[in-house]
Parts: structure tokens; C-alpha cells; sequence
């Protein structure tokens, strides 16, 4: 399944490696949840000798009482979660120094370099990703490796239990299956040789659909023209209301940001959903709880030109644009999603 | 899609009814909402039968062991309602409270409410004989130590002790809330949800001092059981109902008081005006645990903003949300300095601007160095900055920022699971480094500091 590399040296020595490779899925860090305790009121009638102090219920034991559930103490995420269509895909890869300071063996570990590729659903080939962040001070040597000297790859040498670490995001677009392949590569040096290392190691995720778009058109009954219209002659383009529910039919709660229909020459379009505001009104987005389906609607206008003749009919449609949608999971978790052509069947 | 605040026709305590209804009437609205039905209570065992006993070999006078405990009829039917009797009745007793106000708060004492508690989700290094106090520590002194585990232990032996008298509420229910209480500090808020059931309905009348009306649990006992017994009976609802019916009562004393003169009373006024706050904060926190974070949204819209924290926390929950562009707005205005940077940081993290939040992190940590901000508070930024700073690949420096708050005494949940995800991250050998890790808050405890933590802060 996965791609393979020629000439590695994955099946050589069987001997353990010196380097190990950790790897954690960076979704958000999450506010800590905390259930403060009561603050025991000052009355004679209860001992609040015998009362644990409210501050030790708290994320972090601060002085100011604190009834809300929500602290703004960040936690690493506890687990890879869910992945979903739409959403960036960000990770980090740690490889480590596994030697233990003063062993016996005394050997060096340098020019330790990490590559990392996506293999997606659709693709034969894999994509490879690009690490980040660059090489800071004093972690990485700026020494190119002599020998890969053409191929400008840098390495890092890494004393026993220092880590070097990377991180690589991935713009998730497909459903299904998706593995993520990292190769490891470092030189282990002895008094009395040295050699070049490699492993690979796979990492398999499944990518779901959070965001299920169903649309609708239909045709309006045209407007009735204006005085001036009239008196000018003037055609006025064909009106569509496009319709679409958007079902989150993820497990988070989702709020959309955007959605709006990118039209192409020859329609414009207007939404009427929730950033149409009357005055004094605050914008108030969506919020889409698992389940949850919210219904947007457009009204898509045939642009005439100089001669008053719209768009010709392909295959007996036309062909409005595309609706692009923005969310935010938890936390800000940015998702996007654009859907296939939309039009209307013309008859 | 959640109707989370409907309310049921739960009657409170303030509720004016001056003829009781007849039993049957009574009954079958509220005994849905308490599933621990008469004749369950019955098959207790011999123990709550033998321990009943005793209570009427006891010198008290037939106390009205009809009880205090199911769902609360109108106020003052309870008293005379055999139907309510969840204890073998051995006696029907007639006799209205006023004849007899000590009332028996012995269904409270029985030993088979109270769980065992165990140290197997206690990292060994904390069980060392050294940390764990002798048994004959009192109460008052585990608490101010921090052995929460140990106090839950001392406080049921006490309550099931014969050392207290079942009419003695002040003592039960101060030695109820300690249970509770350290109950959920030792990460067994699930067996305090179960123990809290033997409360059954606080609202019931049998909780009023039949003479003044004045409730006899203290408030902070009322409060912590709203929670616990929409987890036991497994209905969150009844969470924020429950918070709402203590916001009522809240209500109409603040009335009572301001009309009574709100100079000679300032000090209660003020201090059921922050009780009222808290609840607001509750009910909020309660639909946020239900997942109704919209609910919980709007609910925090209409709570009267009158500091700059309130704000803070509203933009903490867009934040949770994923409206971070709500959450910056939420603080354009109004909250303090400090408040307001730690919002527009973790704002920045809502948007993947990992490198735009480290100085803003900086920046609090040195404003905070330099002044009287408290040292907890800071280490609270050094943490985020440490957590921070893995995103944008700085493990290393990640690592020693969340060890050097170890180094200083702090020892939270999220610090320690942090730091042990690092461990996670630096080697195939993490087992060790976070054996090591516990092995060093158990020091803290050494010195008195710091809390005794379980596996799973430290992800063993």
C-alpha cells in the first residue's frame, strides 16, 4: 500500500534502533474543564475547617473563586480524534536519541533527518510534505552532509535523549483511507565504524465527511418591471433561489463562518441567510451540533449583456458556480469545503 | 434541538400550599424523577433496618422517620404521607414536626451509603506510608494537608460512627458536604454521585426548620448536590434545574432583604448577590457539560455583565465554540489587562497563529513577574506558553518550561498530563521519565505541597 523507496535500507541490520520516532496528532490544545466547588459561605452554622478549599477543584489552583466550567489552562490533546474532510491535518514527528547517556558502546548518532509522505485515496503516489518549522539555533547543524551534498538535505546531530522535532499539515480533501509514511534516516557512528540508518514507519487514518451538502434550484417567477424599465424597454436577466442544506454530520459541534455561492460570468448572486441583518441586529453564525442541518438559500441573477441575451444552456443546464463553505470546530479548528458546479436544468 | 431548561413541575420549598394534597396525588408527578422507589430502599439489607432500630431505642422521642427523603411533595404534606415512608415503617406516625423539631437525619448515618475507596488509581510512589497520614489524623487537618482521599475516608467513618447524634444536622451535613467534596477532588465523582442520592430531594420540606422555614443543609452542600444528582440519576436537566430552583430561592431572599433595608443588611445582600452570580455561572458551566453550547451561550448573554470577567468567560466559551472572531470581541471591550491578553492569545492559538501567541504569552509572564499578579496565575501562562510552543516544534524548550513549573511546587492535572504527553513524545522509554515525574510530585507532597494525583494525571 504504501509507496516504496529503492535502495533503503530498511531491511538491513537487525540490530534496534538507536533513534525511535514519536509521533502526535496536533489538533487543538483544549481549555482545560474543571467543576469548581461551592465557595463555602461565612456563616457560623457550618465548619468550614472541614471544607476543602475551592481553589484545589481547579484546573489550576487560582486564587480568584471561579464557578465556570471552562479554564483557560491549555491541555495537549489526550487522543488522534477524529479526522475529517475539509479540515487541516497537522502533526508532529519527534525522532529521538534512544542511547543511553554513558553505555558501554559508546557511539554517536548525527545527521538525523526526517521525511515524512501522504498517501491519500486517490492518488498511486504519495505527496510529500514539507517540515516545519525551519532548523532553530543550536537544535540543528548547518553542516550540509557531504556526501547527499546535491540533494541539500540537512541533518541534525542529536546527543543521547535530545529529540529532534518537526511538524507537517496536510489539507485533508478526500474521504477514506489515508496514511501518513515517515523515514527516519541517521548515521551511527562507533570507534570502529559507521554506518547510515533508515526505518519507515506508517501511519493509517481514516479522513470522514463532516459537512454534507444538498442543493435545490428553482426558478422565480420574474420580478414586474419598474416604470423606468418599462419605459426603457429593458430585459431584465432570469432569477433562480438556490437552495442548499448543510448537514454536519460529524461529532463535533461545528459554527459556519462563510458560505457563500462563487458565481461564474454571466450570474450574480446574493445570500439571504444570517449575515443579512436588520439594524440594531447582531450577527449571530450558526452553530451545527451533530445532526444538525441549517438550510442557506440564494438568489442567483442572470447578468444580461449589451444585447439582453443571457446565458446559453449547456445539456439543457446552466451552470451558476460553486458554494464555498468555511466552519470552525473546536477550539478554531478551521474547515473549508467548496462543492461540484451548481445550476439549474433549463427547459 | 436540546430542550434543556424546560422545566418540570418540581415544587420548591418556597412554594405556598397551604392544603396538602392526598398522597396519590402527589406521587405520580415526582416519582419519575427519583428512581429510587420505596420498596428499593427496602431491600437494603438488614442493616438499615437493624441501625433504624437503634435510632428508635434512642432516647428521642419517635422522630418522624416518615420520610424526609422522597420527591418532595408539596411542603408540609410529607409529614403526615405514609406513602413517603421509605424506611420499614415500624410506626405510623401522625405527630406534625412542630410537636417535634429535632428531626432524624439518621437515613444519613447509614454505613452502606458510603463506598470503600481504594488507592488502585493512586500511583504508587503517593501510597508510601510516609504520604498517607495515620488514621487517627483529624479531619480538619487532612483537609489543610490536602489529603483529599484520606478526609472522604475520615468524614464517612465519622458520619457512620456512633459519635453523632441523627438529630444533629450541622454535624451531618458538614461531614456530607467534606465527603462529597473531597469525593471529587480524589477523582471519584462518580461514587459521590452515587453516595449523594441518599440526599434524595433537598427541596422536600423535611429540610426546613419547621420554626424559622430556613433551610437546614448549608447552601454550599445544595449547590455541590445539584450537579452530583444530575449525574446519579443520570438526568442532566435536573442539573440546571436544580440550579434554577437555588437561584429562585436566592431571588426572594434578595427581595426580602432589600426590602427589609438594604443598609442594615449589605453583607447578606452582597452575599446572596454573588451567590446569585455563581448559580448564573453554574447553569451556564451545567449546559456547557451537556454539550448545549449554544444554550449555554445565550444563557451567558443575559447574565448582567457587570465585570470584566464575566467577558472573559463568555469569550473562553466562543472559544471552546470555535468562534474565535466572537471570542476577540467579547473582550474589545471591558475586561482587564491581563484577562484580556489571555483571550487574545488563545485566540491566536484558535487560529493556528502559534508564533503570534508566544509573545503575548511573554508578555503576561513579565508583566506578571514585575507586579502583585499571583504566582499561580503566571505559571498558568508559562504553561500555555510551553504548550505553545510544541506547536511550532520547540520541544526541547516545551519540556523545560513544564518541568521548571514542577521544579516550583505546582503539580495541577493538566500540568502533569502535559508533561507526560511531552515524555511521550522525547522517547520509547516515557514509562520511566513519567514514574520519575510522579516520584517528583510525590516529593512535593513531602514538603506539603502540591495534591496527590492518580494514573491518569500523569498518563500511567
Amino acid at each position: 500500500m504504501a509507496h516504496q523507496r529503492t535502495g533503503s535500507t530498511i531491511d538491513g541490520p537487525k540490530e534496534p534502533h538507536s533513534v525511535s520516532l514519536k509521533v502526535l496528532r496536533l489538533s487543538r490544545p483544549s481549555l482545560s474543564i474543571q467543576h469548581p466547588l461551592p465557595t463555602p459561605s461565612p456563616s457560623p452554622t457550618n465548619s468550614p475547617a472541614i471544607y476543602p478549599p475551592p481553589s484545589a477543584s481547579l484546573a489550576y489552583p487560582s486564587s480568584q473563586p471561579d464557578p465556570f466550567i471552562l479554564s483557560p489552562l491549555l491541555t495537549l490533546p489526550p487522543a488522534f480524534g477524529s479526522a475529517y474532510v475539509g479540515e487541516t491535518f497537522s502533526c508532529t514527528l519527534c525522532a529521538n536519541n534512544e542511547l543511553l547517556p554513558g553505555s558501554t558502546a559508546p557511539k554517536s548518532i548525527t545527521n538525523v533527518r526526517i521525511e515524512a509522505e501522504m498517501k491519500i485515496p486517490s492518488s498511486p503516489t504519495a505527496i510529500p510534505l514539507i517540515l516545519g518549522p525551519e532548523p532553530s539555533e543550536g537544535a540543528a547543524s548547518e553542516e550540509e552532509d557531504p556526501e547527499k551534498g546535491a540533494e541539500k538535505r540537512k541533518g541534525v546531530d542529536l546527543e543521547p535523549g535530545q529529540s529532534l522535532q518537526k511538524v507537517v499539515s496536510f489539507d485533508l480533501k478526500e474521504e477514506g483511507a489515508h496514511v501518513l509514511a515517515v523515514t527516519v534516516t541517521y548515521t551511527e557512528t562507533t570507534p570502529t565504524s559507521g554506518r547510515v540508518r533508515t526505518f519507515r514507519k506508517l501511519y493509517q487514518f481514516v479522513c470522514k465527511g463532516c459537512m454534507v451538502v444538498r442543493t435545490k434550484s428553482g426558478i422565480l417567477p420574474p420580478a414586474p418591471a419598474s416604470s423606468l424599465e418599462k419605459k426603457e424597454g429593458k430585459k431584465t436577466g432570469r432569477k433562480w433561489a438556490l437552495e442548499a442544506q448543510l448537514e454536519n454530520t460529524g461529532e463535533e459541534i461545528i459554527t459556519l463562518e462563510i458560505v457563500i455561492l462563487e458565481t461564474n460570468e454571466g450570474f450574480k448572486s446574493q445570500g439571504i441567510n444570517w449575515e443579512v441583518l436588520r439594524e440594531g441586529e447582531e450577527m449571530e453564525k450558526p452553530v451545527l451540533m451533530p445532526g444538525d442541518v441549517q438550510q442557506v438559500c440564494f438568489i442567483v441573477e442572470e447578468v444580461l449583456d449589451e444585447e439582453g441575451r443571457g446565458q446559453e444552456p449547456v445539456d439543457g443546464r446552466v451552470i451558476f458556480g460553486i458554494l464555498s463553505l468555511a466552519w470552525r470546530g473546536p477550539m478554531g479548528n478551521r474547515g473549508f469545503l467548496s462543492t461540484g458546479s451548481l445550476g439549474a436544468r433549463i427547459k | 434541538m436540546f430542550n434543556a431548561v424546560i422545566r418540570r413541575s418540581t415544587r420548591g420549598p418556597l412554594d405556598i400550599d397551604d392544603s396538602p394534597l392526598q398522597p396519590d396525588e402527589v406521587a405520580s408527578p415526582t416519582s419519575s424523577v427519583f428512581p429510587l422507589p420505596t420498596h428499593q430502599q427496602q431491600l437494603l439489607s438488614p442493616i438499615s433496618l437493624s441501625s433504624n432500630q437503634s435510632q428508635f431505642a434512642s432516647p428521642r422521642l419517635s422522630s418522624p422517620r416518615a420520610t424526609p427523603r422522597l420527591p418532595s411533595p408539596t411542603p408540609g404534606s410529607n409529614v403526615s404521607n405514609q406513602t413517603y415512608r421509605t424506611a420499614p415503617s415500624h410506626q405510623v406516625s401522625n405527630m406534625s414536626n412542630y410537636q417535634n423539631p429535632q428531626k432524624d437525619f439518621g437515613y444519613l448515618l447509614r454505613p452502606e451509603i458510603y463506598h470503600p475507596l481504594t488507592l488502585l488509581d493512586v500511583p504508587p510512589p503517593f501510597r508510601v506510608s510516609s504520604l498517607q497520614p495515620s488514621t487517627d489524623t483529624p479531619l480538619e487537618s487532612l483537609i489543610s494537608g490536602g489529603h483529599f482521599r484520606s478526609a472522604a475516608i475520615k468524614a464517612a467513618q465519622l458520619l457512620t460512627s456512633s459519635g453523632i447524634a441523627p438529630s444533629d444536622h450541622e454535624a451531618i451535613f458538614s461531614l456530607i458536604y467534606t465527603r462529597l467534596s473531597c469525593l471529587t477532588l480524589c477523582n471519584a465523582t462518580a461514587l459521590a454521585a452515587q453516595e449523594v442520592k441518599a440526599l434524595e430531594d433537598l427541596n422536600s420540606s423535611y429540610y426546613l426548620d419547621d420554626l424559622t422555614g430556613a433551610h437546614l443543609a448549608p447552601w454550599e452542600l445544595r449547590v455541590l448536590a445539584v450537579r452530583l444528582q444530575g449525574m446519579g440519576f443520570n438526568d442532566a436537566r435536573r442539573g440546571v434545574m436544580g440550579y434554577y430552583e437555588l437561584g429562585r430561592e436566592a431571588r426572594l431572599t434578595l427581595t426580602a432583604l432589600k426590602k427589609a433595608g438594604r443598609d442594615q443588611n449589605a453583607a447578606e445582600i452582597a452575599m446572596w448577590d454573588a451567590r446569585l452570580q455563581d448559580l448564573g455561572l453554574r447553569v451556564a458551566s451545567a449546559l456547557i457539560e451537556m454539550e448545549d453550547l449554544e444554550g449555554a451561550a445565550r444563557h451567558l448573554k443575559t447574565l448582567r455583565v457587570d465585570n470584566g470577567r464575566l467577558r472573559a468567560q463568555q469569550a473562553l466559551l466562543w472559544l471552546y465554540l470555535g468562534d474565535v472572531d466572537a471570542a476577540r470581541k467579547c473582550i474589545a471591550a471591558g475586561a482587564d489587562e491581563q484577562a484580556r491578553d489571555v483571550i487574545l492569545a488563545l485566540a491566536c492559538m484558535g487560529d493556528a497563529e502559534y508564533a503570534a501567541a508566544v509573545p503575548i504569552w511573554e508578555r503576561l509572564i513579565e508583566a506578571g513577574s514585575g507586579g502583585q499578579r499571583d504566582d499561580v496565575e503566571i505559571a498558568m501562562y508559562r504553561q500555555n506558553l510551553a504548550v505553545c510552543l510544541l506547536y511550532l516544534g520547540q520541544l526541547s524548550l516545551t519540556r523545560t518550561h513544564l518541568e521548571s513549573l514542577i521544579d516550583a511546587g505546582h503539580s495541577w492535572r493538566g500540568l502533569t498530563f502535559n508533561l507526560a504527553t511531552v515524555y511521550e513524545l522525547c522517547t520509547e522509554r516515557s514509562r520511566a521519565l513519567k514514574i520519575s515525574l510522579v516520584e517528583r510530585v510525590a516529593g512535593l507532597r513531602e514538603e506539603g505541597r502540591g495534591s496527590e494525583g492518580v494514573n491518569g494525571d500523569f498518563k500511567l
